[in-house]
């Protein structure tokens, strides 16, 4: 459904992406593990064109192009199609839980306020905020403005949902709420790409589990190969380290 | 020595004429330099090529030089200029334009630096979320970026506009009828200068305080999306009061 080969990116002379190719197919839930400074972040948002490649290959919705040779039309129809949940949250600050999630259902698909209204509902019924609907972000918990930033993704209905460690800047006992969630929409079938530090998430929920280092792919495959048998000294390396805190 | 206070009441009712005056240079200033500065701030943003410097310039110059040199300026080059070109009916406009002129010029460049500040204030991460839900970089603008930077510049907005309504007394020099021009008069008739000019003051310190109040309740009205659920800082209704309002704390 989604297919990237070759993606390259640098930074300043500094090559932070060398060359990924990743496949994700419908109903794939992929974590993307690996150390800080790897690319992960990068390599989702060059993905979603928040920012621009410097090479490689990009097949989805219908786009069958060059990253650099993307037209502004392609780029729309590719964020159109896609969903993006910020480790930050992003929640436009000035409107509601709820407004957050019409907004872009009714500037950018034109639809009805009303129709819209309903999307969102339901939206926030999924995340279990609908209590929360008329608070602003300022009045919202780090978790809760998180599954808002959830819910807004999931009510462009996208093809694929992208999360840049969406649990990362939570107090520890708000990830919990977040990880349910998300959860929740892997088992009825969202198509997910999950950048994460949330060991538990990338070996119990996806399907998928991508080890990258230094801007490569070093691994990939079932989570239970990668966390039982890792193939690659690096891959092993890591997983010690960082189990080894939990 | 004594005041003579019926002269002051005198002076308080002529001058009030002056009033009306005073605040259209003011509103006429703010109204034109909004959206200019507003652009001028974005063209400072984004380093439009070539426009980057003329605005950049631009600022400099009038934030370098006294106001008092650029009414004296616009005063003295406006009506030759005028008179080159429709001649002697130059000279029977009335000044309150060059007022304007000179008021509006100012408020643009310190209104472009308001903008440019507010603007860099909202997270970057607001424009990448309008992004990801498929609204185009304009509409995101317009509909998330601006609002938020409009309310984070009030304060500074206001600033301004005080600076405006005490900076447009100087306007007497291009012979405005404002209320210090009508005071000044009144007092060179009468040699009650300390008088008039006391009137002057309290008119002064009324608008100023009025125009603090109006732009509290704006803040108060708009930045309720800023506010947790505790109350920020009240307005010091007091205009001397050295108590400070007390913080309320709502529990929720």
């Amino acid at each position: 459904m989604l297919t990237i080969e070759g993606l390259k990116k640098s930074y300043a002379g500094n090559d932070i992406l060398k060359g990924i190719s990743i496949d994700v197919n419908k109903g794939d839930v992929i974590s993307i593990i690996g150390p800080s400074g790897s690319g992960k972040t990068t390599l989702l948002r060059t993905m979603t064109t928040l920012e621009e490649a410097d090479g490689g290959h990009l097949t989805f919705a219908g786009v069958d192009k060059d990253f650099e040779k993307l037209t502004g039309k392609e780029v729309n129809t590719i964020r159109r199609n896609v969903g993006f949940v910020f480790q930050n949250y992003n929640l436009f600050n000035n409107k509601t839980a709820l407004q957050n999630i019409t907004e872009g259902l009714i500037v950018a698909r034109k639809v009805k306020k009303s129709e819209a209204e309903k999307i969102a509902l339901k939206a926030l019924e999924r995340v279990g905020l609908t209590d929360r609907k008329n608070h602003y972000p300022s009045q919202l918990s780090g978790g809760q403005q998180q599954r808002v930033g959830i819910a807004r993704a999931i009510a462009l209905n996208p093809e694929v949902i992208f999360f840049d460690e969406p649990t990362s800047a939570l107090d520890p006992e708000l990830v919990g709420e977040v990880l349910k969630v998300m959860q929740d929409l892997a088992s009825s079938g969202t198509t997910m790409v999950v950048v994460t530090h949330q060991m538990s998430f990338a070996r119990d929920v996806s399907n998928r589990v991508i080890f990258m280092a230094d801007g490569h792919i070093v691994e990939q495959g079932a989570p239970k190969a990668i966390f039982e048998k890792p193939s690659e000294q690096r891959t092993k390396k890591f997983l010690t380290d960082i189990l080894a805190n939990v | 020595m004594s005041l003579n206070t019926d002269f002051m009441v005198k002076v308080a009712q002529t001058a009030i004429q002056g009033v009306p005056v005073t605040l259209q240079i003011v509103l006429v200033a703010l109204v034109i330099a909004f959206p200019i500065g507003i652009l001028f701030a974005l063209i400072r943003i984004y380093r439009v090529k070539g426009l980057q410097r003329l605005v950049q310039f631009y600022v400099s110059l009038v934030r370098g030089t006294p106001i008092i040199a650029q009414i004296l300026i616009v005063y003295s080059a406006f009506p030759s200029l005028l008179n080159m070109i429709i001649g002697r009916a130059a000279f029977a406009i009335n000044p309150i334009y060059y007022a304007y002129i000179v008021f509006t010029l100012n408020a643009i460049a310190t209104l472009t630096e308001v903008f440019r500040s507010a603007l860099q204030t909202v997270d970057k991460g607001q424009m990448e979320a309008g992004l990801m839900v498929g609204m185009q970089p304009r509409q995101t603008f317009w509909r998330i970026i601006l609002p938020q930077a409009l309310i984070s510049a009030l304060p500074n907005i206001a600033n301004t506009t005080l600076y405006l309504i005490k900076n447009s007394s100087l306007a007497f020099i291009m012979s405005v009828k404002d209320i210090t021009a009508i005071a000044k008069t009144e007092a060179a008739f009468n040699y009650n200068f300390l008088e008039a000019y006391l009137v002057v003051w309290v008119y002064y310190l009324i608008i100023c305080y009025a125009a603090e109040v109006v732009f509290y309740l704006l803040e108060r009205y708009f930045s309720k999306y800023r506010r947790p659920i505790k109350k920020t800082s009240g307005f010091n209704w007091l205009p001397f009061g050295i108590k400070q309002p007390k913080l309320e704390r709502k529990q929720s």
